[in-house]
């Protein structure tokens, strides 16, 4: 009789299946082992539909096409800041949504792998870092295999920058559906029903009243930078910071 | 009275399957049960996270981690039962299912009814 997968067969799945659901995954492939081709078969097959089944769960869609339209937002800000000209360039607005486009790729898998149960602020943060890590690496893969495609150095690095501090700030506000979770066994689903934050009526509500409060901000620096003549952008980046660091410290 | 949503053919295959398992309905016996329902098909055992997942969101069956068994490893087993909304839904699809059968059977008369019927016969035996 087959003991089971080898340490590091097991250690390799591991790897690839949210934690959410890790411990019956393996437990189950660990039941239906026969030989280690038939074990790599089965986590091959199966991985996948765990993770899309995961990713269903737990991404709402509303507060995701926020993120995509604010990670969108701060290339299209960056490339007017910096080089408007490129704007204007056949095929610029599409390419700056491809690292937009890994970036959201990003905060949905780190979503979905995220522990159940509330995080901390700092690693609430880890999702707009991991999604810029895969805008940066999808830029550095385009300069080598493909550079018409790439995104110029300065538009790229204020893009990041840019987007760090708008999904910082979104992301604290509307937090991930696996947040809500008290016990592990409760579907994401049911919590954003019962939960006034991610509930349908709750998310209008909170997404009224996030980007009043991101208008609030652009205007009132604005208005600063025109009284005080400073830069916009440095007043607006400081009161952005400020607004992260408030829901920080609420959360912590 | 919550109304349950209609089932897909393969929501049927997984409730029946919680049904017929009752306290050892976990993600390996779940998907042999469907694997034999659903044959000559192949059913993969993702499929059956899905629609577990799924049923789970709509309300039609609840979860909990059972203890940890050697047999796994040391893991434990996600068990399922049905709720009383999802034994509702799968009365409502048998029902249906009988009328699609009454119908048919109707229509294409009563020798082919009974042939139909021997062949499941058979296949049940």
């Amino acid at each position: 009789m087959n003991s089971g997968p080898s340490k590091t067969a097991e250690a390799i799945v591991a790897v690839f299946v949210p934690p959410a659901c890790r411990e019956e995954v393996l437990g189950d492939l660990h039941e239906r082992y026969s030989s280690s081709g038939q074990y790599g078969l089965d986590a091959v097959r199966t991985i996948p539909l765990v993770i899309i089944s995961r990713i269903r769960r737990t991404a709402d869609p509303q507060v995701l096409l926020m993120q995509a339209f604010a990670w969108y937002a701060s290339f299209l800000g960056a490339a007017w800041l910096k080089d408007r000209t490129f704007l204007s360039e056949p095929w610029g607005l599409l390419r700056l949504a491809i690292p937009a486009g890994m970036a959201t790729l990003g905060l949905i898998l780190e979503d979905a792998y995220a522990k159940p149960g509330r995080r901390s602020p700092l690693k609430l943060a880890r999702g707009p870092v991991l999604g810029l890590g895969l805008a940066l690496a999808s830029q550095g893969m385009f300069r080598i295999s493909n550079p018409d495609l790439a995104l110029p150095t300065w538009i790229t690095f204020y893009g990041c920058a840019l987007s760090l501090l708008l999904l910082s700030a979104v992301w604290m506000l509307f937090p991930p559906a696996t947040d809500q979770l008290q016990g592990s066994n409760v579907p994401a689903d049911w919590l954003k029903q019962s939960s006034g934050s991610l509930g349908n009526a709750g998310t209008s509500t909170r997404a009224i009243k996030g980007v009043a409060a991101i208008v609030a901000v652009v205007i009132f620096g604005t208005w600063m930078a025109n009284r005080a003549a400073l830069p916009k952008a440095r007043i607006v980046t400081l009161l952005l910071v400020l607004l992260i660091a408030y829901q920080v410290w609420k959360r912590g | 009275m919550a109304k349950p949503d209609s089932l897909g053919q393969f929501e049927q295959l997984v409730l029946t399957a919680i049904l017929t398992l009752r306290e050892d309905a976990y993600g390996v016996t779940i998907h042999a049960k469907v694997q034999e329902l659903a044959r000559p098909k192949a059913v993969s055992l993702g499929a059956v996270y899905v629609t577990l997942d799924r049923l789970e969101d709509k309300g039609l069956v609840a979860s909990w981690m059972s203890d940890p068994t050697p047999e796994r490893g040391g893991r434990a087993k996600r068990c399922y039962r049905l709720e009383a909304l999802g034994e509702r839904a799968l009365q409502e699809s048998a029902i249906t299912a009988k009328r699609i059968w009454d119908v048919i059977a109707e229509v294409w008369g009563k020798e082919w009814a009974r042939e139909w019927g021997k062949r499941w016969g058979k296949e049940a035996g």
